[in-house]
């Protein structure tokens, strides 16, 4: 730059602007680079403060967790006395396990010879009798000849491994059910209706037997209410002989959730319903009709994971309502207590199997009760195997879905429980069935987390949409301030190189 | 041993509890009663009791654990779940449209006639669970329940008037004493989706019964309707639901209509020459008639007050006659049912009023002030009789309107009369948080109207607090009025309350933004922010040099 005092612009009374201190060239580029600077500063703090909060997923460990299998020792004993059936026995039991790989999952049985030291109480035991089979507690009592063997083995494999029940009719686990019991009169203004019922009587007799048992794996709730007018949502067609009936179309539509005010309102538990149904005098008797059109001489039937329903046809020659005792309910309630054993997937002992010491049906034996804890240990291991690999893969395929330390506490808890489910499933089953319920319920919390769908419908473009006002104005000075001087430092080197003096520019800068 | 005495404890009361459920101990009522008022229109109340005997309310201690079963026979299991699962000892929930006309129509026979929803509520206290976690559940439970919007009425609109709302049945002594959480939304407008679910906790619901009347298109076409849920505890009785539905349907509106109608189509019928406009029938009221009587009704009555020195004509003949009410006790053998009203004489409808107001007091409440951010609550009060009367004031108001207390004036005649008013009660609101509760005693001399005015702010609002119809402006609950009955005031502990009245609800204008606001803001703002930066980078790394013109002969700086 060129020094000393311009005459010219002494003799005006101008001072020369490039005399002044802010006019210096570094100055200047000193200021723009600080711009820039900052700006290269802010934008990390920038993208960190607008960027949705995504944690590390435990991936790694979730797809690890996902590939292990829960493996329930079974220890079965044979006596002693009959140690020479040992040999015959594994090798049909493996040739059913191999035969039915999908009901053996996860079990792995183990035989022995029952020594004379005292045994685990886990541990399964083989008794001989001759006569019928017997079941008493843990133990098994058959004909251990070996002859036998093939009958035995099948025998062992239905108890220690049931065949799952066809179709879905089995409730998904909860820890918590509400049994609501619904008397529905059609419609009692036309006679003959039910005005009450003694369902203490009938549960305690019917329900309760089966509850007290399932008390390990399942808390229940009661409830029950009468109603008096529950119109059907279709017309039952007439059949022959004045009689109504119900084909199998109109079953899948029988309740009328509309009408029926059956759900309960207080609590999210899973609701398995129980209704008796009495049709009104006008479509009396209503029967079920088979596929062929003929009537079935069933009167209940069952609606997959929703519970059971029950047609009461009242004799015609009926007074105008009536009270069902609790004799009355003894014909009904069976049924009910039969289809809440479908519902709760409790599997049903072989035919040829009886229980010692069984004063009562539906007695639930230690084996059938293990088989389910076994089963739904399982399930619920894997549902939250399979809920947690859905989380996963959801947050890696949506980049937009913000991912917070709820999220990531309730994958933490499920695995954990997980990792001890799989430790406690050779030492205690109850407590496996426990930790692996509170696995699949933490893995569905983390799925469902509505802190997932915060920012899920506001994309980044919106982002850009909002900040463009300001950074396309702010930004566009500064970038040409820039290149200016830029373009001026590189004419400056040049001129410097060709030992000429710098041109001043002729116009000043736009802003 | 504690804990083995308290589930003893806990063995016998739901013992005691599923004896008491047995068949026997539930009692079902419905009751029909028809009035006409004095300007041709009729009011017809509905009333469905269902006593469960024997039975206490949930004490609150034994909240956290697992209650015993509910058994019910003809008690509504949905709101009885609801009533256990929070505690609840006694609850009132009324849902109205329309302004009640005290003046002309007396007092309803339902007391709680306030525009819009109210819902109060008397809990005990203790036990794991506190009141505002059960009031809170209790609210989004019913509004489950009913399909309405009463989830809405948080803390903000919670208030606790004990004074005024006294509770109706019996408190059971517990060692912790019960409280009282009151909440009005005035802009809930019922209809007949809250009618649908309150006819499914009757037993018959509407298909036998009294309740087959209950017709929505007549019902919510009425002037005035509403419904009402009450559950009170006696010690005696037990648990009693009484399910109500009030309606006042103008018979005139219909029949004149119908004239219209025939007149259009000029083929007049013989009995519309003889039929006076003011007749009513259940056909005419509700396009209906009972048909079957529902069986688990243990009574099922109708009442039909008789007018004073009047003639009339009643069909069918009512079972008793006494003191101006005629009553049917309906039987197998009585349906179908019809009633049928005539007024041999011609209906004039009363231009002059009678001044004789059928409530000791009328009640007006104005809102006044055009802006936004002022106004003045003004009540004038109007005593019919010759006798000064004494009466319960009280204002809960939500924070968007900010009461000054000290602007509170009472005027005679406009002469200041401070000793007309006393025992005020007051709970300043918090803005955001918590409404304010007004109670005051305020005498009226006889025959004389006062008036009450005071000083208030509207709030402004947060942007995110405004309804989605922001530009209709805000709902004010109703005032609440109630004389007492024997002009004296006993003690907070007993007052002898009369009965309420409820003025009609305000309607207040705040601040409104445009919502179309942000984005415009954020345009603004950087527009402004750019032009700011712009301007000063440029000063900053601007170049300033002289540029020196030097002008040829002949031309001039204009050429330039």
């Amino acid at each position: 730059m060129p020094t000393g005092r311009d005459p010219e612009t002494e003799r005006d009374g101008l001072r020369d602007p490039s005399q002044l201190y802010f006019q210096a060239d570094h100055v200047r580029r000193t200021i723009i680079a600080a711009y820039w600077i900052i700006i290269f500063l802010a934008v990390p703090l920038w993208w960190h403060t607008t960027s949705i909060e995504r944690l590390p997923l435990p991936s790694a460990l979730v797809e690890s967790q996902a590939e292990r299998e829960l493996q329930f020792p079974i220890r079965l004993q044979v006596p002693e006395s009959h140690a020479v059936i040992l040999p015959r026995l594994q090798g049909l039991l493996r040739e059913k396990t191999l035969g039915h790989p999908e009901r053996w999952k996860g079990l792995d049985l183990q035989l022995s010879v029952s020594g004379s030291a005292p045994t685990e109480t886990e541990a399964y035991k083989l008794s001989h009798r001759l006569g019928e089979s017997l079941i008493d507690k843990r133990q098994f009592i058959h004909d251990l000849s070996i002859e036998q063997m093939p009958e035995l083995s099948a025998l062992l494999c239905d108890l220690l491994a049931p065949p799952p029940t066809h179709g879905n009719l089995v409730f998904q686990y909860s820890p918590r059910y509400r049994l609501a019991f619904s008397l529905l009169n059609e419609d009692s203004a036309s006679g003959g209706y039910v005005r009450t019922w003694n369902i203490t009587a009938g549960i305690s007799r019917h329900i309760s037997p089966i509850l007290s048992r399932m008390s390990v794996l399942h808390n229940f709730t009661l409830e029950s209410q009468v109603q008096f007018h529950a119109p059907l949502a279709f017309e039952p067609r007439s059949i022959p002989d004045g009689e109504y009936g119900l084909s199998q179309e109109d079953l899948t539509v029988f309740v009328n959730s509309a009408e029926w005010t059956l759900s309960s309102s207080v609590s999210n538990d899973a609701v398995i319903h129980f209704v008796i149904f009495a049709p009104s005098a006008k479509r009396r008797p209503l029967r079920i009709l088979g596929s062929d059109g003929a009537p079935l001489s069933s009167n209940s039937f069952l609606l997959p994971q929703w519970g059971g329903i029950y047609i009461l046809n009242a004799p015609s020659s009926m007074e105008s309502s009536r009270d069902l005792s609790s004799v009355d309910l003894d014909s009904i309630f069976p049924t009910f207590s039969e289809q809440l054993i479908t519902l709760l997937g409790i599997p049903r002992l072989p035919s040829s199997v009886q229980v010692r010491h069984a004063n009562a049906r539906n007695v639930i034996s230690e084996w059938q009760l293990d088989a389910l804890m076994r089963r739904r240990t399982l399930e619920n291991t894997h549902g939250s195997q399979d809920t947690l690999r859905s989380i996963v893969r959801l947050v890696d395929q949506i980049e937009n879905m913000p991912f917070g330390a709820s999220v990531r506490g309730d994958i933490q808890n499920s695995l954990a429980a997980l990792e001890k489910a799989y430790a406690e499933a050779s030492t205690s089953l109850s407590h496996a069935l426990t930790s692996s319920a509170e696995a699949l319920t933490m893995a569905s919390r983390a799925f469902f987390d509505p802190g997932m769908l915060a920012l899920l419908y506001f994309p980044a473009e919106h982002k850009y949409a909002v900040y463009m006002p300001l950074f396309a104005s702010a930004v566009v000075p500064l970038i040409a301030t820039a290149l200016r001087e830029f373009m001026a430092w590189k004419r400056q080197r040049r001129g410097i190189a060709g030992g000429q003096a710098p041109p001043i520019e002729a116009a000043p800068a736009r802003g | 041993m504690r804990h083995w005495l308290r589930v003893s404890l806990h063995l016998c009361i739901s013992l005691t509890y599923v004896l008491c459920t047995e068949a026997s101990n539930e009692h079902f009522h419905e009751k029909l009663s028809l009035r006409s008022l004095r300007d041709g229109k009729v009011a017809s109340t509905f009333t469905f009791t269902t006593v469960l005997n024997g039975v206490e309310p949930r004490h609150p201690e034994t909240l956290g654990s697992k209650d015993a079963s509910q058994h019910y026979n003809v008690f509504p299991l949905a709101l009885g779940q609801v009533l256990r699962e929070y505690g609840v000892t006694e609850l009132h929930l009324s849902m109205n449209a329309g302004k009640w006309n005290y003046e002309q129509w007396g007092y309803p026979d339902e007391l709680s006639a306030g525009t819009g929803a109210e819902l109060w509520v008397w809990m005990g206290e203790g036990g794991p669970l506190s009141i505002e976690q059960r009031w809170d559940g209790l609210r989004n439970a019913l509004s489950g329940l009913f399909c309405a919007s009463l989830a809405t009425m948080d803390e903000q609109r919670t208030t606790s008037p004990s004074m005024t709302f006294i509770p109706e049945g019996a408190l059971p002594i517990w060692n912790r004493p019960h409280l009282l959480r009151h909440a009005s939304l005035p802009s809930e407008h019922v209809c007949t989706e809250n009618l649908t679910p309150f006819l499914k906790l009757l037993p018959c619901k509407s298909f036998s019964g009294i309740a087959s009347l209950l017709n929505p298109h007549r019902l919510f076409d009425s002037d005035w309707h509403g419904m009402g849920i009450h559950v009170l505890w006696h010690p005696d009785k037990g648990v009693e639901i009484r399910l109500a539905f009030q309606s006042v349907s103008d018979p005139l509106r219909v029949s004149r209509s119908k004239r219209r109608g025939m007149c259009l189509s000029l083929k007049p019928t013989q009995s519309s020459s003889t039929k006076s406009p003011q007749d009513w029938s259940f056909r005419s009221l509700f396009n209906r008639q009972i048909d079957r009587q529902c069986p688990v009704a243990r009574t099922s009555t109708i009442e039909v007050a008789l007018p004073v020195n009047e003639a009339y004509s009643l069909e069918p003949s009512p079972s008793t006659v006494e003191l101006n009410v005629a009553r049917f006790y309906m039987t197998n053998e009585s349906v179908p049912l019809d009633i049928n009203f005539r007024w041999p004489a011609e209906f004039t409808y009363p231009v002059n009023p009678p001044s004789q107001s059928l409530v000791p007091l009328s009640v007006q409440r104005t809102l006044r002030g055009s802006s936004q951010a002022h106004g003045q609550v003004s009540v004038h009060l109007r005593n019919h009789l010759d006798e000064s009367v004494q009466a319960m004031y009280l204002e809960t108001m939500p924070w968007l309107v900010l009461f000054y207390l000290h602007t509170l004036q009472i005027k005679l005649d406009d002469a200041p009369r401070d000793d007309l008013i006393s025992n005020i009660s007051y709970i300043p609101s918090i803005l955001h948080s918590r409404p304010t509760t007004l109670q005051a005693l305020i005498t009226v001399p006889p025959k004389a109207t006062i008036r009450l005015t005071m000083d208030v702010t509207k709030a402004f609002l947060r942007y995110t607090e405004h309804p989605p119809d922001a530009q209709r402006g805000w709902d004010l609950p109703p005032a609440v009025i109630v004389p007492l009955v024997n002009g004296t005031l006993r003690g907070p502990a007993q007052p002898s309350l009369g009965s309420r009245i409820y003025t009609p609800i305000l309607l207040v204008d705040l601040a409104t933004p445009d919502f179309s606001m942000p984005y415009n803001v954020i345009i603004f703002t950087c527009t402004v922010l750019a032009f700011l930066f712009g301007t000063i980078f440029n000063l900053l790394t601007r170049k300033f040099v002289i540029v020196r013109l030097t002008l040829n002969p002949g031309c001039t700086v204009h050429d330039l």
